[in-house]
């Protein structure tokens, strides 16, 4: 397939891919269909001596099984294009009833060199899970995606449980006023861009880099969390980081298969961001109650802002997430992401971004019937 | 009657036209004595110059003494017919300007090719798999490949993309799509 777009394109410098190009399976004994699939928009290019292949494409899938969905992961493979390197969509805060259909939209490009030969589709579209109502799951999991549903879910109750409230203790207005205070943060939250490289620092130049030293972790102390952060480091040099490192002791009465904390990083000017999260390795932790581990991992940060870079002067961390062995996932709870150095940082969760963007597209009322449906 | 022209001729003498081509040539031989005397012409030329391939085994070394003494011998003569003139350093040719400009260009070449040779130390090493966020979305790369999940064009500004990074090797960017309404969340793994 690749071979054959390769000889069109160099003919045509600008052509549509042809169907099958791009391989959609869901599996066998799917609790979801895929209805119909739609890619006309999608071309291959040639830019110089490379091929850009533009793929978008519109799958509409249908829910065949008893159970509401909540959450669908699919993964996208192109394994000739990207040497090993795989994406995912994830739509959480669904709430698709048995029969009904949904769509789900994938905006991809591949570039590769003219050169490379080679037979089957350009990327490969696989089911990797789906999550219901009742927390249960199905699907291959190849990409951790029952932990990653699981934790949108359990969030989302939380933070539909939190309007709830407010609806309930201070009226339309209480809650008009929540959605504002939310869109005003979302908009005021500072973006920083990351590049992230496993193993070794980005900077090739040892002799240009500026000198590396061991930073030392703050943690913020979460009373209900069920892992406690005891102490951490990582190698900073200027706006990079390498190899974090954190030990960690469960506090709980379960064992713990994963941990994720959260790392907050302060600029010379003392401005802070969510840098990035940093979960334990996979796989292999198991960490049972009263025990200490270490979450650590080996790969190199860079950080910068609006184009400058982020020169690292404070780390903070924080416990984001928790998953027990019996795959039950603990959050932080609302008055946790409430508190002042969180919620400064903090990009509110799935469900939150999607009902203040109901509030701001439908109103107050459209807001306060979906909150009627759970 | 339109000819072939000579190179064509050429070709079909050596047998070097493709097939098609061949047989229109043929076709236009079998009535013209003029086309088919050239190609005779060329088959004739052809058997020359591979006789004259067949040359005699010579004798480089003497050959190459005797370039050299050839070579040595036009210079002396040269010498003797410019005496007289100056020395070819004390030319207006190479004096004020014209001598600046050239010094200037070999430092300016050498400079860049020092640059190439050595370059700004904070280059990235992009050798291994790299996961960032672009303008656009998120990708994971290595060497001249690439796979991107590119953001709708016209996300809410009220509600930005927003990009978290994951110390594992991966990035993620989250929207909500502007045509489902869904909350959309991409994800890019370098493993």
């Amino acid at each position: 397939m690749v071979g054959a777009i390769g000889a069109v394109v160099v003919c045509a410098q600008d052509a549509p891919l042809p169907s099958g190009s791009v391989s959609v399976n869901v599996g066998n004994h799917s609790p979801v269909t895929v209805i119909s699939t739609a890619q006309d928009q999608s071309r291959a290019t040639m830019r110089g001596a490379a091929m850009v292949l533009d793929l978008h494409m519109a799958l509409t899938l249908r829910n065949d099984s008893p159970g509401r969905i909540h959450g669908i992961t699919l993964r996208v493979v192109s394994q000739e294009v990207a040497m090993g390197g795989k994406g995912s969509v994830t739509i959480p805060s669904l709430n698709v009833a048995p029969g009904e259909v949904f769509p789900i939209r994938i905006d991809m490009q591949l570039v590769r060199p003219t050169q490379v030969a080679g037979g089957g589709p350009l990327a490969q579209v696989d089911l990797d899970g789906v999550l219901f109502q009742d927390l249960s799951f199905f699907g291959p999991d190849r990409l951790n995606s029952r932990r990653y549903l699981t934790a949108c879910e359990k969030e989302a109750q939380r933070d539909r449980d939190h309007f709830k409230r407010i609806l309930a203790a201070s009226g339309k207005e209480g809650l008009r006023h929540e959605m504002l205070d939310s869109l005003q943060r979302q908009s005021d939250l500072k973006p920083l861009a990351v590049k992230v490289r496993r193993g070794g620092p980005v900077v090739s130049s040892a002799a240009a880099a500026p000198t590396e030293r061991l930073a030392e972790f703050a943690f913020l102390q979460i009373p209900d969390s069920p892992v406690e952060p005891v102490q951490g480091w990582a190698q900073i040099a200027g706006n990079e980081a390498r190899a974090p490192q954190v030990e960690v002791r469960n506090r709980s009465g379960k064992p713990i298969k994963h941990v994720e904390l959260g790392w907050i990083v302060s600029d010379q000017a003392g401005k802070q961001y969510m840098a990035a999260a940093l979960p334990s390795a996979e796989p292999g932790l198991y960490l049972p109650p009263g025990q200490s581990a270490k979450v650590l991992q080996d790969s190199t940060l860079n950080f910068s802002s609006n184009g400058q870079p982020v020169n690292v002067r404070k780390m903070t961390g924080f416990v984001n997430q928790v998953e027990f062995a019996d795959n039950t996932v603990w959050v932080p709870s609302r008055q946790t992401i409430d508190l002042p150095v969180l919620h400064k940082v903090l990009s509110p969760s799935a469900e939150e971004l999607r009902l203040t963007n109901m509030y701001y597209r439908k109103g107050i009322d459209a807001l306060i019937d979906e909150l009627k449906k759970y | 009657m339109k000819h072939p022209d000579q190179a064509t001729l050429a070709l079909q003498a050596g047998g070097d036209l493709g097939v098609f081509a061949r047989w229109k040539v043929e076709r236009h031989l079998a009535s013209c004595d003029r086309c088919r005397d050239e190609v005779d012409a060329f088959a004739a030329l052809r058997e020359v110059s591979s006789d004259l391939s067949e040359i005699p085994e010579i004798q480089w070394n003497r050959l190459a003494a005797e370039m050299k003494a050839n070579i040595r011998l036009g210079l002396a003569a040269g010498e003797c017919v410019r005496a007289g003139e100056p020395a070819l350093r004390d030319t207006p040719l190479f004096t004020g300007m014209r001598a600046l400009v050239a010094v200037a260009s070999i430092a300016a070449l050498m400079i860049t090719g020092i640059m190439l040779e050595h370059p700004a130390p904070t280059v990235l090493a992009d050798d291994g798999m790299v996961v960032q966020s672009t303008s656009n979305g998120i990708e994971v790369s290595k060497g001249g490949q690439m796979l991107r999940l590119n953001n709708p064009d016209n996300v809410d500004p009220q509600q930005r993309v927003t990009y978290s990074p994951d110390a594992q090797g991966s990035v993620r960017s989250r929207y909500v799509d502007p045509a489902t309404g869904y909350v959309t969340i991409n994800n890019v793994y370098a493993e």
